[in-house]
């Protein structure tokens, strides 16, 4: 990565060599050159680069409440900054490439960096290069048990996830196209996993983790007017080398002692070795043999296969409750391997037999029918050695689902403002997933989807000023998977957008889900609503000020039958969610003082919930630009972080965020 | 409302069938009127010219002659392929690949005698996009997706006549999120929450996760290697196949469990607590007849005590719920 930022930093050099090549030729060449101006009017006097970088330092203040619930949300940390850069490179000669473009933002330290390289030359190819490394952090006690002795934060982690991908496409635009990709998904970090004993007692160990997953796919294009086809090939590979250890002893979170014992891990060393590959093909199509009738294909077939190597050992004092046998020692081998096929296939076509009619179906189909075998060979170590005990347990779990679905809409014009439109879904499918240890049902457990949908909709438009559409969707559910599926459900969504002034507009959003299902026995009743309100005003086309601002209001409401486990007793749960949501920027140009006008923006937003969980989030900021200079801005930025939980109060935080720095543009 | 039948004997319409008969009688009189409009070939139809004589091809050079800004800046716009590849059969006259023929305009100089794609309905003015742009992989998804079924025009995020190398849509992470929140301005508040994917910092943008153009996922997810949900592009380590697969990931894919937007639940959780999520499906009801309605999760009942902090997380044992390579419970 670091060659690659280098060879980024050097490429507006290379490319300031070119056009310093190129210099003498123009010169010498002018009278020539001037008959094919008119071919390619671009101003001489244009920019070999343009973009800009903004670069600074930022100031964090001393953090009040929770490092750990700031670290987990937000994880800005002082220092300098390269808040981001953009630039692009024309080569008016078009050697290498006709235009370089590099984007990058937050390198320096921020937990969430990424970098962009797009470079084509017209006919020759097209190459696109994208990286992004984003921290995910979680220690929030609230998510592990908040009780565990000896500090432990049970699921803490902090883990980077680093994407790279470049694609190259050859001869772009002709009639047929070659490409080319790689991609690379890779995790690499820290944390708390749990070494859990037979649901007596959880032991926090630190843990590693390490994964990667490459991509490689080629294939050709055919482009032609009215007829397209993609094939493609492609392959995966996937490691897993995640490991955990302990060297401490370690009482978990066991909270009293078992017949008179402590429970504890000495020590334990875990080790997984995952290999993983696939190949898949991929062919793609669309074609318009008509004028009136558009046809669209896809088929993809892939066959991954893991292969699982997975061993630990661990020493303490343990118990199998069941067999009431304390034991010192457990080795646990493990081998398998798992291959799902996957087939999915799609077919859809557009027919539009009248101006004001066009009808639309599609049928889809998605099968994956995975084979698992594993084989598991543990050895618990008693002290008296004739009291120890072998297992060896052999599965072939399956999990073999086949899901479909048809769709026919049909659109109808009846007033050039107005469309409407209507049609019917149908999905259905069968799955046979494992069943867990405790099934009495077997090794398996079956389920179907049956579902009727009706489709309708509303697209409004009677002036330019005024648009409006509604989604509708309700259904009946004879069969789904699972009891929170969507079932008995209504869907709507209307917007509405109404420029009320060339400076001011509005939009409106309203959105609604009711889904019920009293058909399984839980009783699951689901109502979510979200309505929102944004209003763009620029009196003056924002000369003086501009106004951006949002306000949202969302709703759950969610509540399903279970049995209390210890009581066996019925019970309710309930969650309720009553979310306001405000986002604003104002921008105010100041006036000149002394020639120099500067800007301020005010805003930010705001989060606050009620209800099961209540929390609130606060993201307030200033930000004042002032110009020092024909390409330079100076800027000033403040930021305020506020987060509190009622349910848990330990979790909140408050900080102040101060960045200042210079935007050079040109 | 009566109707007499042959036989003699009456059908009585009841009163609440009378109002929607008639406006279904209205609207099936108005469809079957409203069909019989002309094939439409090419988006809309050109104006008809004043004098009857039809609109001819004029070529772009008779365009710069007025509109020299555009035309100057079009020469650096990615559609200029347009002018110069024969592929597209309009080399020479780009502008009246969407314009039409411009003999009329060009004479007149009346801004009613030239088709302005600007101003037709949606679904027309993408015809005229569309005839270059359906025959290309990134529509492939394109009747599934809920742009084209709201007649969200090509226009609405992409710009024809800019000018750049970078082509004509936005493509830093912040342009496209405010592009996307545009309108989807409920969706962005979502990702105000705590807990949420980085859109906000820059570090994620909507086309992510979303293929604006459709898909035949739903949401117009983005797909990955064999139709995966994009969401494994990222998440690579949890797509498996695992030995031990937890059916709602494959079945109902991530929004079984999770917010993928935003939520003020730790983890994007839909619930605030994990066990809740966890006893929605493990519930410990009586399992539902095989006749009635069977649904996959219920087993195994969740049997630890839920007052005891230590089993108030269920994932804090059974950390390996996205699938387990090694253990049935899902424990390691």
């Amino acid at each position: 990565m670091k060659i690659l930022i280098a060879l980024l930093a050097l490429a507006p050099a290379f490319a300031q060599t070119l056009v310093d090549q190129a210099k003498p030729a123009d010169s010498t060449t002018d009278a020539a050159q001037a008959p094919a101006a008119g071919d390619n009017p671009v101003p001489v006097a244009e920019p070999w680069i343009t973009g800009s970088i903004d670069f600074g330092y930022r100031f964090r203040t001393n953090l009040n409440g929770s490092s750990a619930a700031y670290q987990s949300i937000v994880d800005l940390s002082a220092g300098p900054r390269l808040l981001g850069v953009d630039f692009t490179i024309v080569d008016p000669k078009h050697r290498l490439f006709d235009s370089l473009s590099v984007r990058g933002s937050n390198w320096g330290g921020d937990p969430y960096n990424t970098a962009h390289v797009d470079a084509k030359k017209k006919g020759i190819y097209d190459f696109r290069f994208n990286y992004s490394n984003i921290l995910y952090y979680n220690a929030l006690p609230s998510y592990a048990n908040p009780f565990a002795p000896g500090g432990f934060n049970q699921q803490w982690f902090d883990q980077y996830r680093k994407n790279i991908s470049a694609d190259l496409t050859l001869r772009p635009n002709k009639r047929i196209v070659p490409y080319f990709s790689f991609s690379r998904n890779a995790g690499s970090g820290t944390g708390i996993s749990n070494y859990a004993q037979d649901a007596t007692d959880t032991f926090p160990v630190a843990t590693r983790l390490v994964d990667s997953t490459n991509n490689y796919r080629a294939g050709v294009r055919f482009e032609f007017n009215r007829l397209h086809i993609t094939l493609e090939q492609g392959g995966t590979t996937f490691e897993d080398n995640d490991s955990a250890y302990d060297a401490t002893p370690n009482t978990g979170d066991s909270t009293g002692a078992i017949l008179g014992q402590t429970l504890v891990l000495n020590n334990l060393v875990q080790a997984y070795r995952i290999r993983a590959h696939s190949v898949y093909s991929k062919g793609l199509l669309s074609a318009s043999p008509f004028s009136w009738l558009n046809v669209f294909g896809q088929f993809l077939y892939s066959e991954p296969k893991t292969d699982i190597n997975y061993q630990d050992a661990a020493t303490g004092n343990f118990v199998l409750l069941n067999s009431l046998l304390f034991y010192n020692g457990q080795t646990d081998l493990a081998t398998g391997s798992a291959v799902g096929p996957h087939v999915s296939g799609t077919a859809g076509v557009e027919v539009r037999p009248f101006r004001r009619l066009r009808i639309t179906g599609t049928w889809s189909t998605d099968g994956f029918h995975e084979l698992a075998y594993s084989s598991l060979a543990a050895a618990f170590l008693a002290q008296p050695s004739s009291a120890s005990v072998n297992t060896t347990t052999v599965l072939s779990p399956l999990l073999w689902v086949n899901d479909s679905r048809g769709e026919a809409m049909l659109f109808w014009d009846p007033l050039k403002m107005l469309t409407l439109r209507g049609g019917y879904r149908y999905e259905w499918g069968n799955a046979t997933v494992p069943a867990s240890e405790q099934s009495q049902t077997g090794l398996v457990e079956s389920g179907k989807l049956s579902r009727q949908v009706a489709l309708a909709g509303v697209n409004f438009h009677p002036a330019p000023k005024f648009y409006a559409n509604v989604d509708y969707e309700g259904a009946t559910t004879a069969r789904a998977y699972f009891t929170t599926s969507l079932y008995n459900y209504t869907r709507l969504r209307a917007r509405a957008r109404y420029q009320v002034a060339p400076a001011l507009s509005l939009q409106a959003n309203f959105a609604v889900l009711d889904n019920q299902d009293p058909i399984t026995g839980s009783q699951y009743d689901f109502l979510s609503r979200d309505n929102s309100l944004s209003v763009n005003w620029t009196p003056k086309g924002g000369k003086v000020f501009g106004l951006l601002a949002e306000y949202d209001r969302a709703t759950i409401s969610s509540s399903i039958d279970y049995i209390l486990p210890q009581f066996l007793s019925p019970d309710v749960s309930t969650y309720h969610a009553n979310a306001h949501i405000a986002t604003s920027a104002v921008q105010v140009n100041i006036p000149p003082v002394k020639g120099v006008a500067a800007k301020l923006t005010l805003g930010g937003s705001l989060a606050i919930v009620n209800g099961t969980e209540a929390s609130r989030y606060y993201e307030p900021l200033a930000r004042l630009s002032i110009p020092a200079g024909k390409h330079v801005y100076w800027n000033t930025e403040w930021r305020w972080y506020g987060y509190s939980d009622q349910l848990f109060l330990y979790q909140g935080f408050q900080t102040h965020l101060f960045q200042t720095g210079l935007k050079l543009s040109r | 409302m009566h109707w007499p039948l042959p036989s003699g004997s009456v059908l009585t319409v009841p009163r609440s069938f009378q109002a929607r008969g008639a406006v279904v009688v209205a609207a099936a009189t108005l469809f079957t009127a409203t069909l019989w409009g002309a094939q439409d070939k090419a988006g809309a139809p050109t104006p008809a010219p004043k004098d009857n004589k039809p609109a001819e091809y004029v070529g772009s050079d008779v365009c710069q002659g007025c509109h020299e800004d555009i035309f100057t800046a079009f020469q650096k716009n990615p559609h200029h392929e347009v002018e110069t590849n024969k592929k597209y059969k309009y080399d020479g006259k780009a502008c009246e690949s969407c314009h039409g023929p411009g003999s009329k305009h060009a004479e007149s100089a009346d801004a009613a005698d030239i088709r302005n794609p600007a101003k037709l309905k949606p679904s027309d003015a993408d015809r005229d996009c569309l005839v270059c742009h359906l025959n290309k992989p990134t529509q492939v998804g394109r009747i599934n997706g809920s742009h084209a079924k709201n007649e969200v025009a090509c226009v609405a995020c992409h710009s024809v006549h800019k000018n750049g190398p970078n082509g004509l849509v936005a493509r830093k992470t912040a342009e496209v999120n405010q592009l996307c929140a545009g309108c989807h301005s409920d969706v962005w508040a979502s990702f105000q929450q705590p807990y949420r994917h980085r859109l906000p910092e820059g570090a994620m943008s909507c086309v992510d996760c979303h293929n604006p153009h459709g898909s035949f996922l739903a949401h117009n997810l983005q797909t990955m290697d064999a139709n995966e949900p994009g969401c494994f592009k990222c998440h690579g380590d949890l797509a498996g196949p695992f030995a031990f697969e937890h059916a709602p990931v494959k079945l109902d894919g991530c929004m079984a469990c999770h917010m993928p937007h935003g939520s003020a639940n730790v983890k994007m959780l839909t619930r605030n607590q994990v066990r809740f999520v966890c006893l929605e499906c493990h519930s410990n009801l009586p399992t539902p007849t095989a006749a009635s309605s069977p649904t996959i999760g219920s087993i195994p009942p969740a049997f630890h005590n839920l007052f005891a902090p230590q089993f108030q997380n269920c994932t804090v044992c059974h950390q390996k719920v996205h699938g387990s390579y090694v253990d049935r419970g899902l424990l390691r």
